[in-house]
């Protein structure tokens, strides 16, 4: 493969040319209730090409027929010459890289029939199942992908990487009369079958929490003193601070770059954030982006400081800096645009206890049932809450919404407990019709001073 | 392709059914301001569904050359294996409507006429302090399903999108105000004109920020800002939720659930409309569906496997991509009367609803539409964009403010209806006033 693809980026007439070839065995097996939905697998391939003429724009082209890879390196040629620019591009300069990377399969995931995943999911849908006569409905889902990847451009880079992935997630609907209620469980990783064994405890978590929030009263909507949980928090500054650092948001509008001056204070000197796609053994860990460049650790905020923010090559040498290699796509079917991979906000000191020993009103927002971020305004569904009352953590509650003002937000954090921890979730990120992306967040407890808690509207 | 295909497969005792589909695009992108790429996109691939000994199973691919046709039966037969029992019955041969998929116009447009929409766009949009971004794609798509009983369809379709985002950063104020076309045909100058229209009235209007109102209070949502409103009817309208058990519409057909003046329909065939087709992706001739009629719930979507299980026929709702099963699900949902659908005052922001109103709100776009438990009907979102309406009139854009409330608690009495019904992405809605909405600051 290697060898054809060199072949066909040597009769490229572009400045620049880059090929993926990606081909993808998949398998899926979803539960709901005690009904198998489907169980499949899947074959897919295909091959993406990039190329950039001097002083024109991109031209790309995507397939998922081999054998027009030849005419699809002329094509994307020609659509990038069809773009004149005045300003050309400029790629940030990376060292050729040549690697033969094949990720820890842990348990190659081709090798085991389909069978044997719809007996493993069976019984993690039966562990939900059996936690109450008030979980209604259920859906188990379980997914594995091996890929096989390709990549190679025209300044010598040559990688051939075999990528692993597998996702499990519960989700369970508890109902009583009128009211609805559920629980979520997840978790994705860049490995294989080994590692999804015993994992039922998750799944019955999410069940007992769609029954006792059936219970919960609605949290009371207000301002608060609120602390994230791990999992929150780590939601949080990937939707609600990550989104705005990707370069490609402001490397060619002023008004944006005057917004994301490097320097500019963000936060409290206990707030410390950034991104890591080189963190081992994690969902959104690889050893190269989609531009071939390696992966690494990129402080964005450092204590309360912004630092730095995440490149494509394109977006680097745009604005005179490092590229960080954060290009990805989410397959040959998409170009590489700025993404996150593991994003985190650094480990503060002291506990959980210490965030709320001084609380005598405040809520405990916990997990995450979902967030959109539109620039400086964001909305997350906490999946579920508790009070906290006199220092202690009290009451369960239910549709906690937590809304703000990025900017006002991050400066409200005023304190974060030393309990690291990164969330092995399934789902992904969204962005520019790419979806879903493997990426992880990571974070300790967080305390933000006063935050709006939406939810239960007053009359 | 297929036809060999499903010969191979009458293997399964229980029949077959089959799609192809392959898809071609072209697109170009303005990035801040300037024309930044140009791409292609071929694709192609086939999804293949048996049913053997009662069980039914699925399997897709990207890899189908001629040879591997029996190695993508053996996946669906190993998939059918492990499936559950299910009475789907594959639909018999019947005539298919007519309905105009393709248009020559679109279908031979050449780069530089897409990359012209752009520059026209870019130019009547670019204003000082903004920056705007610009993308225009066109799709050729050919499609064929087929089943063993004997049924098949084939279609031609194109499909133009032309979107446009203007951004304005002031501080840390950030403001996006787009619009986009989306039909089987290229836009008309009128089209984009409405498009620049559109953005720059909304533009105009949010320069200015003021205080938001707080109360239970008259809310008019503009067509794109009904999202939130009708997403939970939706969602309780597909067979799928209905046979879970958790539509709250499940056993209300023949009740008067909604205001006499709420009508919705399904419209498969409407002409020009991207997710129109003859017949849909498992056999099933396209119809027009009546959703609810004067409030009245009348029917439910369906797709092969969920209307067996409902013991009831499918509505042609199927959907199916390259991977995995059929799912049912709507094609041009129409709010309000099916036969007068386009507004006749598209001009005017909120549609002549807000005359009457002292003090309330108009929302073009809520944050966090789809998250957490939508079925249920309540929702709470923080607004992207909206504005004050004091007196009858616009007086600013308003930030820091959230609308909460039930829609079928508010959907039992509607205000009023915009004279301003027009089509975003697959929905044609006019605006929709509703009374007692929660607005909080924040």
């Amino acid at each position: 493969m290697i060898d054809r693809l060199t072949a066909a980026l040597a009769r490229s007439r572009a400045q620049y040319t880059e090929i993926r070839v990606e081909r993808t065995w998949s398998s899926a097996v979803s539960f709901r209730g005690r009904r198998l939905e489907s169980a499949t697998a899947s074959d897919d391939q295909g091959g993406f090409v990039r190329a950039l003429h001097e002083g024109h724009g991109w031209g790309t082209a995507s397939f998922t027929s081999l054998d027009q890879l030849e005419a699809m390196v002329g094509r994307a040629g020609e659509l990038s010459r069809a773009v004149r620019l005045e300003r050309p591009i400029r790629l940030a300069d990376v060292p050729p890289q040549r690697a033969e990377a094949t990720l820890d399969l842990d348990g190659d995931v081709r090798g085991i029939p389909l069978v044997e995943k719809k007996r493993l999911l069976e019984t993690y849908n039966g562990a939900m199942l059996a936690v109450s006569d008030r979980v209604v409905d259920t859906l188990a889902s379980y997914r594995d992908e091996v890929s096989e990847y390709w990549y190679v451009n025209s300044e010598g880079t040559v990688l051939h990487e075999l990528r692993p992935e597998v996702t499990l997630s519960g989700t369970a609907v508890a109902r009583r009369d009128g009211t609805i209620e559920k629980g979520l469980e997840s978790i994705g990783l860049r490995r294989g079958w080994n590692s999804v064994q015993d994992k039922a405890a998750g799944f019955r978590t999410a069940a007992q929490r769609a029954v006792q929030l059936l219970d919960a009263p609605m949290v009371k909507g207000g301002t608060y003193p609120v602390v994230l949980d791990p999992e929150l928090a780590g939601v949080f500054i990937h939707e609600a601070f990550g989104h705005l650092s990707e370069a490609d948001f402001v490397y060619e509008n002023p008004q944006a770059r005057a917004m994301m001056t490097l320097g500019r204070r963000f936060g409290k000197p206990v707030l410390t954030a950034g991104d890591n796609g080189a963190a081992p053994g994690l969902r959104g860990t690889l050893p190269f982006d989609d531009e071939g460049m390696p992966t690494g650790d990129t402080v964005l905020i450092r204590e309360g400081i912004l630092v730095g923010r995440l490149h494509s090559r394109e977006t680097a040498a745009a604005m005179g800096e490092r590229p960080t290699g954060n290009a990805r796509a989410i397959s040959f079917r998409h170009p590489p645009i700025v993404r996150m991979t593991n994003t985190y906000i650094a480990n503060g000191r002291g506990s959980f206890e210490d965030l709320i020993k001084d609380i005598a009103l405040g809520v405990y927002a916990c997990s995450a049932f979902g967030g959109q971020t539109l620039l400086e305004n964001f909305s997350f569904t906490a999946a579920y809450g508790h009070m906290i009352r006199d220092g202690h953590v009290a009451e369960m509650v239910k549709d906690v919404v937590l809304a703000g003002n990025l900017f006002q937000t991050l400066d409200r954090i005023d304190h974060i407990a030393g309990d690291f921890r990164w969330n092995q979730m399934g789902g992904g990120c969204g962005k520019g019709g790419q979806y879903p992306l493997p990426v992880t967040e990571g974070a300790p407890h967080v305390r933000i001073e006063e935050a709006l808690i939406g939810g239960d509207v007053p009359e | 392709m297929i036809d060999q295909l499903l010969g191979l497969a009458r293997r399964a005792d229980g029949g077959a059914d089959a799609l192809w589909r392959r898809v071609e695009r072209t697109a170009v992108t303005f990035e801040w301001d300037r024309l930044k790429a140009a791409g292609a996109t071929e694709e192609a691939g086939v999804n293949l569904r048996v049913r053997h000994r009662g069980r039914v199973g699925v399997a897709g691919s990207t890899a189908v050359a001629g040879a591997d046709g029996q190695a993508l039966l053996e996946r669906a037969l190993a998939s059918a294996e492990l499936g559950e029992e299910i009475e789907l019955a594959f639909p018999p041969r019947s005539p298919l409507p007519r309905v105009p998929t393709h248009f020559d116009r679109a279908a031979e447009a050449s780069l530089e006429q897409l990359i012209g929409i752009g520059r026209g766009l870019l130019g009547r949009l670019t204003r000082d302090g903004c920056q705007v971004n610009v993308a225009i794609e066109r799709e050729r798509s050919e499609t064929r399903v087929a089943n063993t009983a004997g049924a098949a369809g084939s279609y031609r379709a194109t499909a133009v999108a032309v979107s446009a985002d203007v951004w304005r950063i002031a501080g840390d104020d950030v403001l996006v105000i787009g619009d986009a076309f989306e039909g089987s045909d290229l836009p008309s100058d009128a089209v984009l004109d409405e498009l620049v229209r559109s953005i720059t009235s909304r533009l105009d209007h949010a320069l200015e920020v003021v205080a938001p109102p707080e109360g239970a209070l008259p809310v008019v949502f503009t067509p794109a800002g009904l999202s939130a409103v009708l997403l939970p009817i939706t969602q309780g309208l597909s067979g799928k939720a209905v046979v879970q058990g958790i539509s709250p519409l499940g056993n209300r057909v023949g009740e008067q659930v909604f205001d006499p003046a709420f009508s919705l329909t399904d419209d498969a065939c409407r002409p020009g409309r991207t997710a129109s087709r003859p017949i849909d992706d498992e056999c099933v001739p396209s119809r027009v569906l009546r959703l609810v009629e004067r409030g009245v719930v009348q029917r439910f979507i369906y797709d092969l496997e969920t209307a067996a299980r409902a013991k009831t026929e499918s509505t042609g709702h199927g959907q199916r991509g390259i991977f995995g099963k059929p799912v049912p699900g709507y094609t041009n949902v129409v709010l309000g009367d099916r036969d007068k659908v386009l507004g006749e005052n598209p001009r005017e922001l909120g549609g002549g609803l807000l005359r009457d109103i002292a003090d309330g709100l108009l929302v073009d776009e809520l944050i966090g539409v789809g998250q957490g438990n939508v079925i249920g009907g309540s929702f709470s979102h923080p607004v992207a964009l909206a504005y004050r309406i004091q007196k009858g009139e616009i007086t600013g854009r308003v930030k820091d403010a959230a609308v909460a409330g039930n829609v079928y608690e508010l959907l039992k009495r509607i205000g009023g209806f915009g004279s301003d019904a027009r089509w975003t992405g697959a929905r044609c809605a006019p605006s929709l006033l509703l009374e007692g909405v929660s607005v909080a600051r924040r």
